[in-house]
Order: C-alpha cells, then sequence, then structure tokens
C-alpha cells in the first residue's frame, strides 16, 4: 500500500534520482492542504451510514425489480449483503482520499471485485449506479453544497462546520476515485 | 511501504472500521513535522553530488589504506563504486525524509547488506566514516533549518547503527 509520499519514492527510485523541488512541491501541497483532506474524510465517514443507505435507496427507487421476488436485492439477506457491499467501497475510498494514493482502493476492493460480482450474478449496472450516487452525495459532503433536496421542512438535515475554502481539487481527487470504482465494474 | 499513513490505514482496515477521529489526529501530527522534513530532503537533493563526494574523499582521507594493492578501493573503478554506494545511502535518506519513515532505508539499503559486505569483503567502517563525517559538517542555519537539520541526521545516524 502506498501514499502520496511513498508513490513519489517508488516512482523517482524507478528513475534512480533523488527526490527534488520538483516532485517537492506536489508534496508540499498535500501537506498545506492536510487539515482540508482531513475535513473532507471526516465528511465522509460521519454520513457514511446515510451516503450508504441513501444511495441503495436510491438505486433500487430507480429500479424497484431488485426489491421483488428475484431481484438482487430480495430477501432482507440480500438487501444486507448490498449495503454491506457499499459501506465496504466507501470505506476504502476514504482510505485512499486520506492517504492521497488510489493503490489501497485497486489492491484491495478492486482487485476481482467485477469478477466476484459476475460470479455472484450481481448486476453490475446496479452497483455502479449505487457507487455513482455516492459520489453525488460525498462531494456534496465534502464541499458543503448539500441540500435538502426535494423534502424543504426536512429538519435533520445535516452540514459538518468545517472552516470554509476552496475544496475543488479535493472534490475532483474523491470523484477520481468513485470513477475509479465504476470503471473497475465496467 | 511502511508511513504513518499507511500504518493507520492498515489498523483501521484490519478492523473493518473507517478512518476514526485517533486515525486523523495521528496523520495531522505527521503533517505538522512534515514540512521540516520536506526541507531537509530538498536541500540534501540539491546538494547530493557534492555530499556524496565530500562524504567519500573523507573516508578514503581516514583509510588510505583502502587504495593500496588488492583493498577495496584498489582502482579506480573500485573506487567510483564507493562513490556510488554513498551516493545510494543518501538518495535512500532523502526517500527517508519524504516518506517521514525508514521504510526505503530498511527495505532498499539494510535488509541484506550484512551479508553483501561480508561476501564481498568491504568494510563497513568506511561507511560509517563517511556517513558520520556527512552528519557531522551538516550544520544549521548555513544548510537547512534546525527542525530539517534534526530530521536529517536522525536518519543518517539510523544508516550508521545499521552499519555499525
Amino acid at each position: 500500500m502506498l501514499d502520496a509520499f511513498s508513490r513519489t519514492v517508488i516512482s523517482a527510485d524507478a528513475k534512480n534520482a533523488a527526490i527534488g523541488s520538483g516532485e517537492l512541491a506536489t508534496l508540499r501541497k498535500y501537506v498545506s492542504e492536510g487539515n482540508k483532506r482531513l475535513d473532507a474524510v471526516n465528511a465522509i465517514t460521519s454520513n457514511a451510514s446515510c451516503i450508504v443507505s441513501d444511495a441503495v435507496t436510491g438505486m433500487i427507487c430507480e429500479n424497484t425489480g431488485l426489491i421483488q421476488a428475484g431481484g438482487n436485492c430480495y430477501p432482507n439477506r440480500r438487501m444486507a449483503a448490498c449495503l454491506r457491499d457499499g459501506e465496504i467501497v466507501l470505506r476504502y475510498i476514504s482510505y485512499a482520499l486520506l492517504a492521497g494514493d488510489a493503490s489501497v482502493l485497486d489492491d484491495r476492493c478492486l482487485n476481482g471485485l467485477k469478477e466476484t460480482y459476475i460470479a455472484l450474478g450481481v448486476p453490475l449496472q446496479s452497483a455502479a449506479r449505487a457507487v455513482s450516487i455516492m459520489k453525488a452525495s460525498s462531494t456534496a459532503h465534502i464541499n458543503e453544497t448539500n441540500t435538502t433536496g426535494t423534502n424543504p421542512d426536512e429538519t435533520r438535515f445535516r452540514k459538518m462546520e468545517t472552516i470554509q475554502g476552496d475544496c475543488s481539487a479535493l472534490v475532483a481527487e474523491a470523484a477520481s476515485y468513485f470513477d475509479r470504482v465504476a470503471s473497475a465494474l465496467a | 511501504m511502511k508511513s504513518v499513513v499507511t500504518t493507520v490505514v492498515t489498523a483501521a482496515d484490519a478492523a473493518g472500521r473507517f478512518p476514526s477521529q485517533n486515525d486523523l489526529e495521528a496523520v495531522q501530527g505527521n503533517i505538522q513535522r512534515a514540512a521540516a522534513r520536506l526541507e531537509a530532503a530538498e536541500k540534501l537533493a540539491n546538494g547530493w553530488e557534492k555530499v556524496t563526494r565530500e562524504a567519500g574523499d573523507a573516508c578514503f582521507k581516514k583509510y588510505p589504506y583502502l587504495k593500496q594493492q588488492g583493498e577495496a578501493g584498489s582502482n579506480q573503478t573500485k573506487v567510483d563504486k564507493c562513490y556510488r554506494d554513498l551516493g545510494h545511502y543518501l538518495r535512500l535518506i532523502n526517500y527517508c525524509l519524504v516518506v517521514g519513515g525508514t521504510g526505503p532505508l530498511d527495505e532498499w539499503g539494510i535488509a541484506g547488506a550484512r551479508e553483501v559486505y561480508r561476501t564481498l569483503n568491504l568494510p563497513t567502517s568506511a561507511y560509517v566514516e563517511a556517513l558520520t563525517y556527512t552528519r557531522d559538517r551538516a550544520c544549521s542555519p548555513r544548510d537547512m533549518s534546525p527542525q530539517a537539520l534534526n530530521e536529517l541526521k536522525s536518519y543518517l545516524d539510523y544508516a550508521i547503527n545499521s552499519l555499525s
């Protein structure tokens, strides 16, 4: 498993060169935006169960056949497995976001995931759809652009009270990890 | 490769949980110290060739017998290899400073080094002398800030200990 720092070391070692100012600039960015990154990870982990259950619910709303007899989210046992998998994927994405490198996600989550799902008869399209909903809500949580949605009277609506700053780079990075999962399933 | 972040993630993964507040605090502590490490890495990379040359010169000055017939530095090819090895150690120290742990030195420098040096009949004391010279030669604020120097010296000491 690698992080942003050890990734630089591996690529420098391949060139047999010391790590100079050029590569250090990107790492300095990681360091200077460190608190933002931790806030972003916190925004995902603190809202994890909401993000996951929302994504799975959305996936089923769009394709109600999943919870009818013979569907892949029927009975409860399989629905529970689906929620669990959603949480696992989100967990590895939070690790990748913390490390600033996708290797942990690739090695420990995505490697062989598609083959496993095919063998188990899990519909890949539905899984990818759930991931893309998780991407939308996670990036909204990181950016604090999450809204009450269709119900203006929703009182349980929640925002993380973090210091405001430009999080576009982090949002793009987090989105790339979700896209990675989607392309691994495609 | 081992670093604070990967250690934290490995532990969280083994427990099957999301990164906790404690995990994030640990990473934050690491990040706060990172500026000094990166400064040391940058300064070392900038002066890498000079530092290597000085370290090698110091070791041949202290042990002139190395250039005698039948010794480890008896011809120019062997001497060049000695300088190359020192550069190698300094490059690994540069990596350690970037990662914030001894992973690169452990994996690429120290593991198996003792066996190799014994087989090739190389004197480790010469490496110790070269790295010790580098450690004592570095000074603050001429070369880098005190915190950065502290980080650099701790990895030089780690390499010296592994060879002695």
